[in-house]
């Protein structure tokens, strides 16, 4: 099965999860004080319990990714700096942003949804839609 | 590379299979447009089956009804030679075999039958496979002695000859699959199986028929194994899987997901490694190995795509093979050559000619096209027949076996 080193082990514990997102939400502040919102968006993204079912640890690490995607100024450079391995993962986030219905949530989800498509295609849609297994 | 000639045989086809190759022409074939669908592709049917053949160009399709047509390609038109007409309900797959000259059809009607050529005519036979939910898929194994048909009932039939009774006979491969069996591959070695499914799994089957195969005159592992025993499980996808095929060699295993991506693995048997490929576009439907290292996609882009594998066996994708993406909702009523097409291409086959190394494959269009492609030369196509030259194109790189 193909999971890269960003995806845990699904059989991690719970709470070693939510430890580890709350070390990410740390890192994340300070990076944003460093005034360097992509670091932040890729460390909000890596280590993402996609394979857990527990909705505590998935809206956890949402809150983390959120407030590094709310940070974000510069689309277009961030997607110069941004590794394609992260696609996948920043659009599934991008739809559970826009299934909110947060007037600046959303906002920010599109701009980004539209350079992100132009970049990564179609085929980034479809596996976020399709996948049924890494969930956000 | 645009395509070089549209034809269109129907509103709709389903599946379609190329008959096979009984000349050593080589030369390219008249590259003429017949027509250009110009009525709105309503229909919400996929292709029928269809069997082209090479240098003279005899297909076999279903034009989306329960009958089978034979067309042949006749110096600037095709003609419609014979219409095969037993099945009750939609043909869903057609397969010409390469030497025994046979069609065999199967149907949404759960039969199947194997036509043999008399004189000018096609003699049906009728093959009981024991099915209670329709066929979806057929391929005549690499000897022609055995064929396999996937169907909705989450089965696998495989049928063999009987000498003793003259007759057909199936055994199932039941309980392993947990939805409809969508495609299927035989390994080269007549043997193995692959199957792709609903339940977004890829199975490895050994099909070891007593009588039939051989013992011992194969490999160790794969004369070991009893009809039916599951060698292997892909679960790489999580959503509907398609287009399984071996490579030439059977060394590596290829199928498309419906998320969007590509699957290769080689040596299944022994430990698989695999190789995801993720694709920019829309999902691919049907594969085909043009060489052993070079891969065809087709699918919802109406534009198939090239892959290939480096000296390391790293798989990439190249690029389309028509230069001019075609989008879906464009105009119909135009005189270009790019595949227009409302529903993706489905299915992609090939007549590989034993006397060159010139190949045809043929994309099935759901709705109105089928490419024929050829390797070394032109590419044909027919359905809304296109055609695309590849001579001298950079980016398609020939392996020396193919």
């Amino acid at each position: 099965m193909a999971s890269s080193a960003a995806y845990p082990d699904a059989d991690e514990n719970l709470e070693a999860i939510i430890t580890r997102i709350e070390q990410k939400s740390r890192k994340i502040e300070t990076l944003l004080k460093q005034s360097k919102p992509v670091e932040a968006l890729k460390t909000a993204l890596e280590g993402s319990p996609l394979k857990t079912l527990d909705e505590r640890c998935k809206s956890a690490n949402w809150i983390v990714v959120h407030r590094a995607m709310m940070a974000i100024r510069d689309v277009d450079g961030m997607f110069n700096s941004l590794d394609p391995e992260y696609y996948d993962i920043l659009m599934k986030y991008l739809y559970r942003g826009l299934s909110t219905g947060d007037r600046p949530t959303c906002d920010q989800c599109l701009k980004i949804h539209e350079k992100l498509t132009e970049k990564a295609g179609l085929g980034c849609i479809l596996r976020s839609l399709a996948d049924t297994v890494n969930t956000v | 590379m645009a395509a070089a000639a549209i034809h269109q045989f129907a509103e709709c086809i389903t599946c379609h299979a190329w008959s096979p190759d009984q000349s050593s022409e080589t030369n390219a074939l008249p590259l003429l447009p017949v027509l250009r669908s110009r009525s709105p592709l309503v229909g919400s049917d996929p292709q029928s089956p269809r069997a082209w053949r090479s240098s003279s160009a005899v297909i076999a399709f279903c034009p989306n009804n329960h009958e089978v047509h034979i067309y042949k390609f006749f110096t600037d038109k095709w003609e419609k030679l014979h219409v095969l007409s037993k099945h009750d309900q939609i043909v869903s797959g057609i397969d010409w075999s390469k030497s025994s000259n046979k069609i065999v059809t199967v149907s949404h009607d759960r039969n199947s039958y194997v036509w043999t050529q008399e004189g000018s005519d096609w003699v049906p036979t009728l093959v009981i496979l024991k099915l209670n939910r329709a066929a979806l898929c057929v391929q005549w194994s690499p000897k022609e002695n055995k064929f396999a048909v996937g169907s909705g009932a989450k089965s696998v039939c495989v049928c063999y000859y009987e000498q003793e009774n003259n007759w057909w006979i199936s055994k199932v491969i039941r309980k392993r699959h947990e939805s409809s069996v969508t495609s299927l591959a035989w390994h080269p070695n007549n043997i193995y199986l692959a199957t792709t499914s609903t339940d977004g799994k890829c199975r490895v089957f050994s099909t070891f028929i007593k009588g039939v195969d051989k013992r011992g005159s194969q490999s160790s592992t794969s004369t070991d194994s009893k009809f039916g025993e599951q060698i292997a499980q892909l679960d790489l996808s999580s959503t509907w899987v398609f287009g399984v095929r071996w490579s030439p060699s059977g060394k590596t295993l290829a199928y498309a997901g419906h998320n969007s991506m590509v699957y290769f693995i080689d040596e299944v048997e022994s430990s698989p490694a695999a190789q995801n490929l993720a694709l920019r576009d829309l999902p691919l439907r049907d594969v085909l190995f043009v060489s052993e290292r070079t891969l065809v996609g087709v699918g919802f882009d109406c534009n198939p795509m090239i892959f290939t594998a480096d000296d390391t066996g790293l798989w990439s994708f190249i690029r389309f093979l028509d230069e001019r993406k075609a989008a879906p909702s464009a105009s119909k009523a135009s005189q270009d050559w790019t595949v227009k097409s409302w529903y993706g291409i489905w299915k992609i086959t090939s007549a590989l000619q034993n006397s060159s190394r010139e190949g045809f494959i043929t994309n099935q269009i759901k709705g109105t096209s089928v490419i024929t492609h050829r390797t070394q030369g032109t590419i044909l196509g027919s359905g809304v027949l296109q055609v695309f030259k590849i001579q001298g194109q950079p980016g398609w790189k020939d392996s020396p076996d193919g």
